[in-house]
């Protein structure tokens, strides 16, 4: 089985910790018992649309910082996050240029580290490396696990729940280098919602924005607060129970921009909150006191009530 | 919407609007070599065929046209296109869109490269950064969520760690190595 590393990033630890232990249980002994390791070293990714934006020397620095250790413990990068996701692919990609490689490395030498890519074997004398893998936790769970696999464990089918499902820009966009889904048709997020029994909604502009990435929520709130505004109004229209997303900036995006704007709101979760739910996890594990609009609508349905 | 509009538009339209006649003193011919320098493809190859703007989410919400700052990049009005690019969500719809290739999100992200340079920063990027280098992400701790953690039986944030000391002196040198704490002006957060 491929060994990987955890890597949580900054939003989910710092502010969404159930999907931190949702993400845990579904990988460990009580889940797929996966063989995935803590490697406590990693720091940010670095976020996309603060390094990557304004110093790609910097951005590429401190990324491959966080590659070599997951290249020294010989394991494949699990990302719970779209950003990290796309911020530590790209440098993946970046460090195949051998210039690019050795200007990194130049400087890393002074923190005492150094990327390769990770050996894979020898021929003849000459060794072969591979970059480093890195993957996400949707992928991971649609091709390494199994659609069968999911569906087989979800013993508390989430049945007659409606979900918005909603991939971010970072997972589907840019398709430079490499692709995980059809960009303009991804299939596996809401295969994985259907396999824990749930429906899959179609919504109008569902692979629009959020409206979060690149700073806009950070420099102009109200700005990417309308565009959410457009996606719940869409949502809304089908009769969705809750949204369910892979990137917890896009879940920190619609759970905080809600209530600029509606009373309720939809609830909305982590694609591994949900999964950790139709494999009949405890609710009160899940963190939902730490989201803003209440999972309350969305639990009481589950039960029947 | 207007205070967002009169804030980020400002900068290029009504400027634009009011000076009326721009005069080559105005025009920074090496602006697409510059934009080049920070990894944007070419600018003077677009064609001008609008499809970034129109899958622009931005675009919708506000008077902020992808095409036109391209226009902008190609006359090499460099002072006009400063306070414009920090709405760009790169969600690289534009760039899916491109039949040039130009990759518009990418040339976003040269002039954010170049508007720092040029001392426009937004104070997100500095309280970002800040962060990183004190507590080695780019989200701030929070004590509340870290007693959530442990009611979880979640370990501590890695920042709490003892041992998560050696990575930020890390973080520290990499920063200092690159001269990013001069550019953005952290100078004093970064201990080397």
């Amino acid at each position: 089985m491929t060994p990987y590393a955890y890597f949580f990033g900054c939003v989910i630890p710092n502010r969404y910790p159930g999907v931190e232990y949702a993400v845990r249980w579904v990988c460990g002994k009580e889940g797929y018992d996966m063989d995935v390791k803590d490697v406590p070293d990693f720091s940010c990714c670095p976020v996309p649309g603060i390094f990557y934006s304004t110093d790609k020397e910097t951005w590429l620095l401190l990324a491959t910082r966080n590659l070599v250790l997951a290249q020294d413990e010989r394991r494949e990068i699990l990302t719970v996050c779209n950003g990290c996701l796309t911020s530590l692919m790209k440098a993946s990609e970046y460090l195949k240029d051998p210039k690019s490689m050795g200007k990194v490395n130049r400087v890393l030498a002074q923190v005492g580290k150094k990327y390769t890519g990770v050996p894979k074997k020898s021929e003849g004398k000459r060794k072969v490396f591979e970059p480093v893998s890195v993957r996400h936790y949707i992928e991971v769970m649609a091709n390494d696990i199994g659609l069968e696999a999911i569906m087989a464990k979800a013993k508390r089918p989430l049945k007659n729940i409606k979900v918005a499902v909603h991939y971010g820009c970072h997972y589907l966009r840019p398709t430079e280098s490499r692709t995980i889904d059809d960009p303009n048709n991804p299939v596996l997020l809401d295969k994985i919602v259907e396999a824990c029994g749930a429906t899959s909604v179609d919504y109008e502009d569902k692979l629009d924005c959020c409206g979060a990435g690149g700073g806009v929520r950070s420099h102009v709130v109200d700005l990417a607060n309308s565009l959410t505004e457009d996606k719940c109004r869409n949502i809304s229209a089908v009769g969705a129970d809750c949204i369910v997303t892979g990137c917890p900036f896009c879940l920190l995006q619609f759970d905080n921009a809600q209530k600029a704007f509606s009373k309720d709101g939809i609830p909305v979760m982590h694609v591994s909150q949900f999964q950790a739910l139709s494999m009949g996890i405890d609710p009160i594990s899940l963190g939902f006191d730490t989201h803003h609009v209440s999972a309350h609508s969305l639990l009481r349905k589950l039960r029947g009530a | 919407m207007g205070e967002v509009e009169r804030t980020f538009i400002s900068g290029l339209k009504e400027e634009l609007v009011e000076e009326k006649v721009i005069d080559e003193s105005q025009l920074d011919p090496d602006f697409a070599k510059e934009i080049k320098k920070y990894g944007g493809k070419d600018v003077m190859t677009c064609l001008q065929c609008g499809n970034c703007t129109g899958v622009c989410p931005i675009s919708l919400k506000i008077d902020y046209k992808t095409r036109s700052i391209i226009k902008y990049c190609q006359f090499g009005l460099k002072k006009y296109t400063l306070g414009t690019r920090w709405v760009c969500a790169t969600c690289y719809r534009c760039y899916e869109h491109c039949p040039a290739d130009i990759n518009p999100a990418e040339v976003m992200i040269a002039l954010r490269h170049i508007a720092v340079r040029e001392g426009v920063i937004p104070p997100f990027i500095k309280v970002a950064a800040t962060n990183l280098v004190r507590y080695g992400q780019s989200v701030k701790p929070d004590e509340e969520i870290n007693k959530i953690r442990k009611e979880l039986g979640l370990g501590d944030i890695h920042t709490f760690n003892p041992d998560f000391k050696k990575v930020l002196r890390e973080i520290s040198v990499l920063v200092h190595a690159s001269k990013y704490d001069k550019l953005i002006g952290i100078e004093d957060e970064v201990k080397v």
